[in-house]
């Protein structure tokens, strides 16, 4: 939907982002060496993928503090204007342990170690006294988008200066790297959305969510066959959204899914002049924290984008969720 | 109109064969018929359908693939002595076959039964049911004629009926090719005798597993309905007209756009509460390019199921972005009638699609 404004406000911004990777380092060669990949190497680089950063000593929370700690050192915000922080990503207890231990925090759910909400500790460590916290979960790589999209709303209907929308993802150690042909990298993003922006102003937002789709073990063939008229669909709706025509569109953000969808989907999408954003895609591949704010950034960084360029941002989740939000440069 | 002619089809237990062998009895009681028969159950059930005009047919055990018909040489002599008129609707229509399989049925079987037909001693005529498709990869306006073969074919099944139509054309019988165009149903209820790629095709987008297609909403493609079909051959077999045509039987200009065909589907699937829930998406209709990018995709992927459907569907998918728009000059003028509006049927054959769960709930009563 377009994002309205209210009562002649500027329109809410991303005022910053930041992010963390771990730092243990795998290329597809070694991930499929060590039996964590379910194709072999060469389909994966054929794909785009090469290194995939892997988290051995850092937990979910570690990543998370660091990416918001940068954010707010490199911003330079009074962390008490800071009103809101929605966290993202790996629930509860889980978020606290290594890759090693990831299992056995997971039984931790059924005790009152539940309690132990990596958000309200990020509001304590960041120290965020006037902030308040919640967190999102079952939204998969497009709970970044979410976030910041709410985010946005309650900046405008509650009169929110600064919401720090902050993800941290990562997989355990045993679980494998590849999602339906796609290397996962464990990452954690912060994003600050600002009620009052001049630049990367959040103009609309689309999400399409097919319940049907939930049980994504048995449903594969559909998902992958409904990925793309889906995606098609809401990118369209976004920049229609945005009252923009596809041939305003400067920019693609991907999430880092293989370059082949990539090529598939802007086939089908059709922007004439749009530009895709791909080079992490090698470097990091895919991460379910916030592929899309951290290229974004990285495009920022090098220049890619120039104020005021129109750029939409895109991730699928599955669940199945699909999101797009348009942004101005 | 009476005769005492008669008539040797082959194929006569198959959707066009059994369709026209029908007609033909029906038009004309005095006529009589020996088919050729390879299964001998299916031939039964095919008999058993006619009812009482099966009286009038002989049928003989023989096969097209085996020289000579695999006829025993008194039946054979009978044949030649007695036949006026061929109609060859045997064929292998599978689209997957090797070209070396499909030349065995299809070029092969036609070339044994000319054989035959050339020993006949009254012969009239000389029919061969060929397929629009014979066109291959050419695109445009297609013309009822040889139009060579240099655009080449999609599937083998078009190239060896294409070969099998050069063959007749040489062969100094007095020939008549008709080439239908995908049958799809028998007529205006939709309802659909034999499954074929259209219906395998439209069950994979149904149940969501493909979600694009090459092609152009504004290409035309062109479907046909057997009840047609299998009047236009009964009527074409002894016009005198015909000799020496080659006849499309076809939708022709009438021929809906894949934009329609497609949105009709969905329309009509979308009517089921259960399906719409689903939250399916409509099939992308893009560039053959985009298209086969994921083909490639899913292939190199190694997903079994998904791999299957795609390989199903790629004997016959080409076709969706070869825009062609068969000539039907020569069909109508020769049959006073212009072919069907495919608007007519295609709706009902889709419904007839869900209610008989394409062909599982037939099979099931069967």
């Amino acid at each position: 939907m377009p994002f309205a404004k209210l009562n002649g406000q500027s329109t809410p911004a991303i005022a910053a982002i930041n992010y963390a990777f771990p730092e243990g380092l795998r290329t597809v060669g070694e991930l499929a060496d060590e039996r964590l990949l379910k194709s072999s190497a060469e389909t994966m680089e054929s794909f785009g993928f090469g290194n995939v950063h892997v988290a051995l000593t850092e937990t979910p929370y570690d990543l998370a503090v660091i990416a918001a700690k940068k954010l707010l050192e490199e911003s330079r915000i009074d962390p008490a204007s800071v009103g809101l922080l929605i966290y993202g990503g790996t629930p509860g207890s889980m978020a606290f342990a290594p890759s090693e231990g990831a299992e056995s925090a997971a039984a931790g759910l059924c005790t009152m170690s539940r309690f132990k909400y990596p958000s309200t500790r990020l509001q304590y460590d960041l120290d965020l006294p006037n902030a308040s916290t919640f967190a999102l979960d079952q939204l998969a790589c497009t709970t970044l988008l979410a976030a910041v999209r709410i985010a946005r709303s309650l900046c405008l209907t509650e009169g929110i200066e600064r919401a720090l929308c902050v993800s941290s993802e990562f997989f355990p150690a045993n679980a494998g790297r590849e999602a339906i042909f796609n290397c996962t990298s464990d990452a954690a993003c912060a994003v600050l959305v600002e009620r009052n922006g001049l630049r990367n102003r959040l103009v609309s937002a689309t999400t399409v969510t097919k319940g049907y789709y939930w049980d994504v073990d048995s449903l594969r063939d559909e998902i992958v066959a409904s990925y793309f008229p889906t995606a098609r669909h809401v990118l369209h709706r976004t920049i229609a959204d945005a009252g923009w025509e596809p041939s305003d569109v400067d920019w693609v953000i991907p999430h880092n899914v293989s370059m082949r969808s990539w090529e598939i989907l802007s086939g089908l999408v059709r922007l004439p002049r749009a530009r895709l954003f791909t080079q992490n895609i090698v470097r990091h591949g895919h991460t379910l924290a916030g592929d899309n704010f951290i290229n974004y950034r990285d495009a920022l960084d090098g220049g890619c984008i120039e104020p005021g360029q129109r750029v939409v941002l895109f991730s699928y989740g599955f669940g199945a969720h699909w999101t797009g939000i348009a942004v101005e440069a | 109109m009476t005769s005492k002619r008669k008539v040797f089809i082959t194929g006569a237990s198959g959707l066009v064969g059994e369709e026209v062998l029908r007609r033909m009895l029906v038009d004309d009681p005095a006529l009589e018929a020996f088919v050729l028969v390879r299964n001998e159950i299916r031939w039964l059930l095919a008999s058993k359908r006619l009812g009482a005009l099966a009286r009038r047919v002989v049928p003989l055990q023989g096969d097209t693939t085996l020289p000579g018909l695999g006829l025993e040489s008194q039946v054979r002599q009978r044949v030649e002595r007695e036949t006026s008129a061929v109609v060859h609707a045997a064929a292998d229509t599978s689209f997957s076959r090797s070209l070396d399989q499909a030349r065995f049925v299809n070029t092969l079987g036609t070339y044994h039964v000319a054989e035959i037909a050339s020993e006949c001693l009254c012969l009239d005529r000389f029919m061969l049911v060929s397929t629009a498709f014979v066109a291959g990869r050419a695109t445009g306006n297609i013309l009822e004629r040889d139009n060579g073969g240099d655009a080449g074919w999609v599937n083998s099944y078009e190239q060896s009926k294409y070969e099998a139509e050069r063959n007749v054309r040489a062969s100094g019988l007095p020939w008549t090719i008709v080439r239908p165009s995908t049958i799809v149903c028998r007529g205006p209820s939709g309802d659909i005798p034999q499954i074929n790629a259209v219906h395998r095709a439209l069950r994979v987008y149904h149940r969501g597993l493909a979600a694009m297609m090459p092609g152009d909403r504004a290409y035309h493609f062109d479907v046909i309905t057997s009840s047609y079909v299998a009047d236009a051959i009964a009527r074409l077999t002894f016009n005198q007209r015909a000799l020496h045509q080659t006849v499309h039987l076809c939708s022709g200009r009438r021929a809906l756009t894949l934009g329609e065909l497609v949105d009709t589907a969905y329309d009509v699937w979308a009517e089921n509460p259960e399906w719409r829930k689903r939250g399916v998406e409509r099939a992308i209709i893009t560039d053959a390019a985009t298209y086969a990018l994921f083909e490639r995709a899913v292939m190199e992927t190694g997903d079994v199921r998904l791999r299957a459907v795609l390989s199903s569907l790629a004997h016959f998918i080409p076709h969706l972005a070869l825009p062609k728009v068969f000539d039907t000059s020569v069909a109508e003028a020769l049959l006073d009638a212009s072919p069907p509006e495919p608007g007519t049927y295609w709706m009902p054959m889709l419904r007839c699609l869900l209610a008989n769960n394409w062909g599982q709930t037939q099979e099931a009563a069967a």
